[in-house]
């Protein structure tokens, strides 16, 4: 068929009736004026069924009509067109067809609405495709979320005089894991390492750097390197493999029979320590900058020794940051929290903390590591 | 922050006249009432707002916990209130906004002098004895809907979106912007709305009420319109002639109508 009869010899009729894409014309109410026969065909439907009979919206799904009542109409009415919306129809037999249904208004020449034009094109193939990436989605994120739980479960070390407890909590509309960890072992008979930290990003990503860095500092730990100079060989650590440049982490050690604590903060929040005779202080000495991020000389550690009926507290970001508060304030919600539930032991001291404190709003997720010392 | 910040505020009108309040339903922005409030400008105080999550309004104010239920929806319409110090107020709200305003109203009910309420409904679910016109399925499907129609949110959109609230007109740009969310803050949204009863709250209203109905509303229907005007001490119902849930858009002058011969009786 040459060009020219393709465009003349169908006639315009033919162009609208046999278009690959279904085509109706409606009131502004909604009232369907005119379909053409692709739409009967996909629908089912006779036009003498639909025209002045149904509107548009009641060939759609409950939940569609819904969106085109709520979402579709306004947009319409608002700047004359809607684009490109996901819609599902509803044949004649009650078949369902996938559909991306565009409209636009035709005005009159004082801008009030005479007709609205739609074409409907068949989405079937398209929707199975999105509902698979959307399954793939979801199936990595539950991976990451696998990957994440399997590190931060475990049994944590107890002991005559000596409780720990731990918990975290995901952030609230999250799409991906956060990179909080933490971890508590045992270096020997007598000596438990502690450790909290925050990997920068999201996702499989931030989970697989925080599993490295977990089996690192446990790896490192039980070489008897102490708090400052287990930061170092992890700075060393980071550079060789490039991963977890710029996590912060406080890592902590406590020798049960000298009851001496020693901490090392790489870039994170303080910890906190509740003495039986005072309240709640954060404890800012031992501190340098996040990993990766060394200036020369050697990372600073901290030690006290415990007194007996001692708390000590460390905890990501999550649970004291919130966007519309500067963070001091955040810091002093939980040193007023940690002093009214001081009695608490630390397996239901740490969930507590985190449901009293904190929405986890904006992806992030928190927590905590509680160890009390009798 | 501001709550004029917070809820994208803007004004129009005399500042000492009346305050007229207007509050936008499920789905899109202070938008749907464009072509209603010019009408109320040279009299009353015209104030519009954008919920949190919805328009201009500031996302990271959005707090999962405080928007889990109208309550703290109505709880920014007073606080609103309160910043601007609009007293005697006539509050105009659409859809879920309508049980808003009845939420706001019980709460501090010598700040309002009148509330309006276009298609409301106290429980969009149907219950024993009780006609709401859906199913929990449906709702689910509506999700479903929403899930496939991220309108004018992409993940390479959002950053441009967010970033840039000092230039709104980078986002008006966009196609289907007026409905643009958050997706995470539309589902919440909208299980918020529909999943809602408030059908005991109604009782509590003693401000005068105006119940605006369409003749075929497919998200509140008549009987609902209906049942509120019964529930409600001090509401009477009209209908206008308007088909879809959205009047303000569809049948503005007729709505404006409405509203105005209600402030005057």
């Amino acid at each position: 068929m040459k060009v020219e009869e393709e465009l003349f010899a169908p006639g315009l009729e033919d162009l609208f009736e046999n278009a690959p894409c279904g085509y109706l014309s409606t009131a502004p109410d909604g009232t369907i004026l005119k379909v053409n026969r692709t739409f009967e065909q996909w629908t089912g439907y006779d036009r003498r069924q639909l025209v002045g009979r149904k509107r548009f919206a009641e060939l759609l799904t409950p939940g569609g009509r819904m969106y085109h009542e709520t979402h579709y109409a306004p947009l319409l009415q608002m700047q004359g067109e809607a684009r490109e919306i996901a819609l599902e129809l509803v044949g004649a037999d009650g078949s369902r067809l996938p559909a991306l249904v565009t409209s636009v208004v035709v005005a009159d020449g004082e801008g009030k609405p005479q007709v609205i034009r739609t074409t409907v094109f068949d989405a079937s193939e398209r929707r199975r495709y999105e509902e698979e990436l959307l399954q793939t989605r979801e199936r990595e994120r539950e991976i990451a979320r696998q990957l994440q739980r399997s590190m931060l479960a475990g049994e944590l070390p107890a002991a005559p005089g000596l409780q720990v407890g731990a918990s975290y909590r995901p952030a609230d509309n999250a799409l991906e894991v956060g990179g909080d960890w933490y971890d508590a072992f045992w270096l020997g008979e007598e000596r438990l390492g502690m450790v909290v930290g925050d990997v920068v990003g999201k996702g499989i990503g931030a989970a697989a750097t925080m599993g490295q860095l977990r089996s690192a500092v446990r790896a490192l730990a039980s070489t008897g390197l102490r708090p400052g100079p287990l930061l170092e060989a992890l700075d060393d650590y980071t550079h060789r493999h490039g991963v977890g440049a710029t996590t912060t982490v406080v890592y902590a050690q406590l020798d049960l029979a000298s009851r001496e604590l020693r901490f090392a903060c790489a870039g994170h929040l303080p910890p906190i320590l509740v003495e039986p005779e005072s309240g709640p202080h954060l404890s800012w000495e031992g501190r340098s900058t996040p990993l990766g991020l060394r200036i020369p000389g050697p990372r600073p550690e901290s030690a006290c020794v415990l007194p007996t009926g001692s708390l000590f507290l460390l905890y990501t970001d999550g649970l004291v940051e919130r966007r519309t508060q500067p963070i001091d304030s955040g810091l002093e919600r939980l040193q007023a929290e940690v002093a009214e539930r001081r009695e608490e032991p630390p397996p239901a001291l740490a969930p507590n903390l985190l449901r009293a404190l904190g929405t986890g709003e904006h992806g992030d997720d928190a927590c905590v590591l509680a160890l009390s010392l009798g | 922050m501001t709550v004029s910040v917070r809820n994208n505020v803007s004004e129009h009108g005399p500042r000492e006249a009346q305050p007229i309040l207007f509050a936008h339903g499920f789905g899109c922005d202070q938008n749907m009432w464009r072509f209603v409030w010019p009408r109320f400008e040279a009299d009353y105080r015209v104030v519009l707002f954008d919920h949190v999550g919805a328009g201009g309004s500031d996302l990271s104010a959005y707090d999962p916990e405080r928007y889990s239920s109208l309550q703290g929806y109505a709880e920014d319409v007073l606080e609103l209130c309160r910043e601007l110090d609009l007293r005697d107020v006539v509050f105009v709200g659409h859809s879920v906004s309508a049980m808003v305003g009845v939420l706001a109203a019980t709460a501090e009910p010598d700040r309002f002098a009148r509330l309006v309420l276009v298609g409301p409904s106290p429980r969009y679910i149907d219950d024993d004895g009780y006609v709401g016109g859906f199913s929990r399925e449906d709702i689910e499907g509506l999700l479903e809907s929403m899930e496939s129609n991220y309108l004018g949110w992409s993940s390479q959109m959002a950053p441009v979106i967010m970033g840039n609230p000092d230039r709104p007109e980078l986002g008006e740009e966009l196609i289907n912007s007026f409905c643009r969310t958050d997706p995470e803050i539309a589902n919440r949204f909208a299980r918020v709305t529909f999943l809602s009863d408030n059908r005991e709250d109604l009782g509590r209203v003693k401000t005068p009420s105006l119940v605006l109905q369409c003749s075929e509303d497919a998200i509140a229907p008549e009987e609902v319109g209906r049942f509120v005007e019964r529930e409600m001490p001090a509401a009477r119902l009209v209908m206008l002639d308007a088909v879809g849930h959205c009047p303000n858009l569809s049948a503005p002058e007729a709505t404006a109508d409405a509203i105005e011969e209600f402030l005057r009786g």
